[in-house]
């Protein structure tokens, strides 16, 4: 157990490194001065450091020692275009995104490994089939399209939901954690009650975007592995001692299954995180993937640099950490390792 | 006291949107304390028998059968709750990879006290309940001659040697007292001191415990010892059944023959490294089911007549399905056409 996580641990760091490895590299791939990408100021306008003496000698190793220790200290240097501090900036949009991923995916997995189950269950019948169709249907939808769509239909036509943003302009809630209902909750705002409504109303549009996209995808996997282990001689064997379907769903078909699906979400979570980014960009949401769509278009290059670098390393981290957990929670990997 | 009693049993699976008799009209019965036999290679169907008989065959899979009783109650009509009541209490089965038929990711000790049935368990309290389970368990398995019985009921299935397993199982099976025990090839794979072991461990069970056993196999040398009666498979027809010793002697349907012969030691004359005689080929796949007798295509004494199925006919106690079998007419000797295999 302790070795696993060990060498998980390992895992994330090495990754990590290459990460930051690549986020200097890129600095000098990018048009202009590799100095101005990485900090967003020229030499002249640095302050004095260690740091900038070995930018400015060209002493690039030096000055990438220096550069991984900046980020420890969260100083990301500034926006090439706006000239807002990077390290503030991000941990503002980040909370936003982190907030839309996690209702998405907790929503689709509300939705989707139930019904993967049942699918499952009734295998090769009419129900499974209907399933599996609306799921390739939903899966194989462009997300960009589909929240395209659903604005036009639900907030232009019809009305019902706001169509971008994430709260309000009414409503100044002070910026305290970055996620917003948490900010609400914690504010002493004189109309927190509405301002929570609007909030989660602003929130389902995107939630439900992204989710839609999730849902087929569990759905699927779910049901394979149901599937699997349906077929497996363990729970034939059960059955021929006698034991009521539902005990063995409950003892036997949930455990396996479920073990065989959680790694599988790690795959996934580039996929998630891509969507939420686009669906950001389409319904305003003031979450990274917004953030740094822009700076792409504006070449901020600094920007660029950063978003990329703490993009990755949040995929590599959530991607890893289920990895690890299924790793722990499945008795048979032990053999493995 | 016949337990076990199937008469003509058919089982039609959809391959390649046609449908195939996996199984062609299998007849075969079991009495009280009777020792019975099922050999054929792999892929004649004997799993496929085991599963039908415990009802885990997949829904869609089509059963008929003129008579599937169990003590006299047709197993087929029944509720699904009567039927898991005697899969529960009266039948056990024991499989041939243990490593694959239990739980991976569920403790040994939890999978043997949900087998244990509710009837032996008399404490009203759950810690109670589980101090006497685990009492049960502990004797069961000490009794299938299991050393470790502490690390056995802790330790998950990949942890343990094949052998453990396979005890393991046994114990798992014997522990709500059944009557019928039915042994899918429970040695296949095992070294021989554990084969032994386990032959012996049934043959005590019968003889002390008056258990049924269905000794599903394609090893004959093992179950020779141990069988009063055997069925021969191929192909999912049943081809000949009787008593074993008879059988032995003088095997009616050729592939008996075959088979017999192809265990050695069950011809003390002969010669050491003198070919394996047996049919050429091979089983067919179900997708190629020969019509009529199923052997036809490899049978050295096929004729004609052979394309149509031939009907079980009985002798003294013994039945076989064949338009020309051996021993009956002791003039016809075509034992020259068996092909010499080298191995
Ligand atoms: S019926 Fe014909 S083909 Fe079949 S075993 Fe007898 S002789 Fe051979």
């Amino acid at each position: 157990m302790l070795g696993t996580l060990g060498r998980y641990f390992n895992l994330f760091f090495i990754t990590l490194f290459i990460l930051v490895g690549l986020s200097f590299v890129l600095a000098f791939f990018f048009p202009g001065d590799p100095v101005f990408n990485l900090t967003g100021m020229s030499l002249e306008e640095l302050p004095t450091s260690a740091y900038t003496k070995a930018l400015a000698d060209e002493r690039w190793f030096v000055a990438f020692w220096y550069y991984v220790q900046s980020l420890l200290d969260g100083s990301w240097g500034i926006s090439t275009i706006t000239g807002l501090d990077l390290f503030a900036e991000i941990s503002t949009l980040l909370p936003a995104t982190i907030e839309l991923t996690a209702y998405a995916t907790i929503v689709a997995l509300l939705v989707g490994i139930p019904l993967g189950f049942w699918c499952g269950l009734k295998h090769h019948r009419k129900t499974d089939y209907a399933f599996m169709s609306i799921s390739m249907l939903m899966s194989s939808f462009p997300i960009f399209w589909l929240s395209l769509l659903l604005i036009l239909v639900v907030s232009l036509q019809l009305g019902w939901l706001p169509m971008s943003g994430r709260l309000s302009l009414l409503y100044d809630i002070p910026h305290y954690s970055g996620f917003i209902l948490l900010d609400i909750y914690v504010s002493d705002h004189p109309y927190r009650q509405e301002a929570l409504m609007d909030a989660l109303r602003h929130m389902i549009l995107p939630t439900l975007s992204v989710a839609f996209l999730a849902t087929a995808v569990f759905l699927r996997t779910t049901r394979r592995a149901v599937v699997d282990v349906l077929e497996q001689d363990y729970i034939a064997a059960a059955q021929t001692r006698g034991i009521p379907f539902w005990k063995i769903f409950l003892r036997h078909i949930m455990r396996n299954a479920l073990l065989a699906v959680l790694p599988l979400l790690a795959v996934q979570v580039s996929t998630l995180v891509t969507n939420v980014m686009i669906v950001e960009t389409i319904t305003e949401w003031p979450g990274i993937g917004d953030w740094l769509i822009q700076a792409i278009y504006e070449r901020d290059y600094s920007a660029i640099r950063i978003g990329m670098l703490v993009v990755s390393t949040v995929v590599v981290f959530v991607t890893l950490l289920i990895e690890c957990l299924s790793k722990l929670f499945d008795p048979t990997q032990e053999q493995f390792s | 006291m016949i337990l076990l009693d199937i008469r003509n049993l058919t089982l039609e699976i959809e391959s390649n949107g046609v449908l195939v008799k996996a199984l062609d009209k299998v007849s075969l019965s079991i009495c009280e304390k009777e020792i019975r036999a099922l050999v054929g290679e792999s892929g004649s169907g004997k799993s496929l028998i085991v599963r039908a008989i415990s009802g885990s065959l997949p829904p869609q899979w089509i059963i008929t059968a003129d008579r599937l009783t169990w003590r006299g109650q047709n197993l087929l009509k029944m509720s699904k709750s009567e039927r898991q009541k005697i899969m529960r209490r009266d039948i056990a089965v024991i499989f041939q990879d243990p490593q694959a038929a239990l739980d991976p990711s569920v403790k040994l000790g939890a999978q043997f006290r949900e087998s244990i049935p509710n009837e032996f368990i008399n404490s009203r309290w759950w810690w109670q309940q589980r101090a006497e389970q685990n009492r049960i368990a502990w004797a069961q398995l000490t009794r299938v001659g299991i050393k470790d019985v502490k690390k056995c009921l802790n330790s998950y299935v990949h942890e343990l040697p094949d052998d453990v397993c396979q005890k393991f199982m046994i114990a798992m099976a014997l522990v709500s007292q059944p009557t019928l025990l039915i042994a899918d090839d429970p040695t296949r794979g095992m070294e021989t001191s554990t084969k032994r072991q386990i032959m012996s461990l049934c043959k005590n069970l019968n003889r002390h415990s008056d258990l049924s056993i269905l000794f599903v196999s394609h090893d004959l040398l093992a179950i020779s010892s141990i069988a009063h009666t055997i069925t021969v498979l191929y192909s999912g027809q049943t081809v000949e059944d009787g008593p074993f010793d008879s059988v032995r002697r003088k095997p009616f349907h050729p592939y008996s023959k075959a088979l017999l012969d192809s265990a050695p030691s069950f011809r003390p004359e002969l010669q050491p490294k003198s070919p394996l005689t047996a049919l050429k080929g091979t089983i067919p796949t179900l997708q190629h089911l020969p019509i009529g007798c199923r052997l036809g295509p490899r049978c050295p004494r096929a004729q004609k007549e052979c394309v149509n199925t031939p009907v079980p006919r009985t002798i003294h106690k013994r039945q076989y399905r064949c338009h020309f079998p051996l021993h009956i007419d002791a003039d016809e000797n075509l034992d020259g056409k068996y092909e010499g295999i080298d191995v």
